[in-house]
């Protein structure tokens, strides 16, 4: 390994957040490319067979233990208790990501119930913030760096494309046909009452 | 063990426990019914019912019922799945109880029913993709939660910035430990002349002189001095011991005493 690389092998080491290719430009001097080249030797050097692997995490890189040794860091390292998200936490997550900024108003429009409660235990766990306000108006919400921390994301907007999600025609299909029996359902209901 | 008896994993038993997948709910409108009059997937009997391409009053009910609930392998019950086929078969029944005794049933919903219907199916489209991506995310969520990161650097508390001039710092820290500015009180207006003291002064201005300028009275005063001044002299009047004159309005008040 070159000293580059050795000197980016120690920040990542020391480093105790993702760290960003602008910091460790400021401390090597050297050029973005050079870095990416000593990034890669790096991650060579910390290959499948061994326990660390480098990983670009919220807009930094960082060296971090691999997934299957967990076990045995949490007997040397209490994890702090995961709190679990809730399907209606993790999808109004999913709309805030893809786009966001957005208002709690057009959350609230696509999902089609009261986000109120959800959007704000989103915001106590740090998983969004409100977002720059250019112009006067209504609050607008983003992802945080926790968020991509927590997510395994590079950057922002590293997601799948929205697109990908879609449902196909005879998925929408079967949809409008569930909600035909659901009728059928609804108006014998509306009979008995 | 459990589940050996098909007929006791679907009584009691309605979540996925144990090994045997357990049947989602779209399982019940696809499964395969076999009766005399229909022979095919649950859901397109309750379409062909529908649309009346089958009679309903020719519909064993009992036959369908037991159809729909022998399943074609011991799969256990999924809640949704039987709550789900038992709504069906139960507005199916009642659909056919009311035919039976010759009420009216709409065959087809009015067209305000299917515009509603078709605003949910459009928005229910619009949204599966961030329900979708919900599941991605929950995937993401398992993958990335096993990796371990160095959170506590080892004997640091915080990180202090080494290369910063520490004058600076000692300077930054300086202007964070001054005392700030006591608040001050003065818009508090204290209230320098209680009410019976002006009404003492009033009534001492009006025993030396016959009538007083109210404008006089308060031309050192503050506006709530002057407020007080007011009510003190309209005190007086109630008591029967002056009385006030303003010729304009908004002009002087002239108060008079009544007492010799």
């Amino acid at each position: 390994m070159n000293d580059l690389a050795r000197t980016i092998e120690a920040l990542l080491f020391i480093a105790p957040e993702p760290l960003e290719v602008a910091t460790i430009q400021d401390i090597t001097g050297e050029g973005p490319d050079g870095i990416a080249g000593a990034l890669e030797e790096v991650r060579g050097r910390h290959g499948p067979d061994t326990g660390l692997e480098l990983a670009e995490v919220a807009g930094g890189w960082a060296l971090r233990t691999r997934g299957d040794l967990a076990a045995a860091c949490d007997a040397l390292r209490a994890r702090p208790r995961e709190d679990r998200l809730s399907p209606a936490a993790l999808e109004t997550l999913a709309v805030v990501a893809y786009l966001e900024p957005v208002t709690r108003r057009e959350i609230g429009r696509l999902r089609g119930v009261d986000v109120d409660s959800t959007v704000s235990s989103l915001l106590d766990r740090g998983l969004i913030e409100e977002a720059d306000r250019p112009h006067a108006g209504p609050t607008t919400y983003r992802t945080t760096t926790a968020f991509l921390e927590r997510f395994g994301l590079a950057r922002r907007g590293d997601l799948p494309t929205l697109e990908r999600f879609e449902l196909t025609g005879p998925e929408a299909g079967a949809l409008r046909a569930r909600l035909e029996h659901a009728d059928l359902i609804a108006e014998a209901e509306t009979g008995d009452a | 063990m459990r589940g050996t008896n098909p007929a006791e994993g679907r009584a009691g038993d309605a979540g996925n426990l144990g090994g045997v997948p357990a049947r989602d709910a779209s399982a019940a409108l696809t499964q395969e019914v076999e009766i005399d009059l229909f022979q095919g997937p649950f859901d397109l009997l309750l379409t062909l019912l529908l649309r009346d391409e089958v009679d309903l009053l020719e519909l064993p009910l009992a036959d369908l019922v037991e159809e729909a609930v022998t399943p074609a392998t011991d799969e256990r019950w999924e809640i949704d799945a039987a709550s789900q086929l038992v709504l069906l078969l139960a507005a199916i029944a009642d659909l056919k109880g009311r035919r039976m005794l010759g009420e009216e049933v709409e065959d087809e919903p009015d067209a305000d029913a299917l515009a509603m219907r078709e605003a949910l199916v459009g928005r229910l489209v619009a949204y599966a993709p961030f329900q979708r991506a919900a599941l991605w995310l929950a995937d993401r969520l398992r993958a990335a939660e096993r990796p371990r990161y160095r959170r506590v650097p080892p004997g640091t508390a915080t990180p202090v910035p080494v290369h910063d001039d520490p004058a600076r710092l000692s300077a930054a820290i300086d202007r964070m430990v001054v005392a700030p500015p006591a608040p001050s009180l003065a818009h508090m207006g204290v209230v320098r002349r209680p009410l019976p003291e002006l009404l003492v002064r009033l009534r001492d201005s009006l025993a030396r002189l016959r009538e007083v300028s109210f404008d006089r009275i308060v031309a050192d005063c503050d506006r709530l001095e002057e407020a007080l001044t007011l009510l003190a002299a309209l005190e007086l009047v109630r008591r029967g011991e002056a009385e006030l004159r303003q010729d304009v309005p908004f002009g002087d008040i002239l108060i008079t005493g009544t007492r010799a």
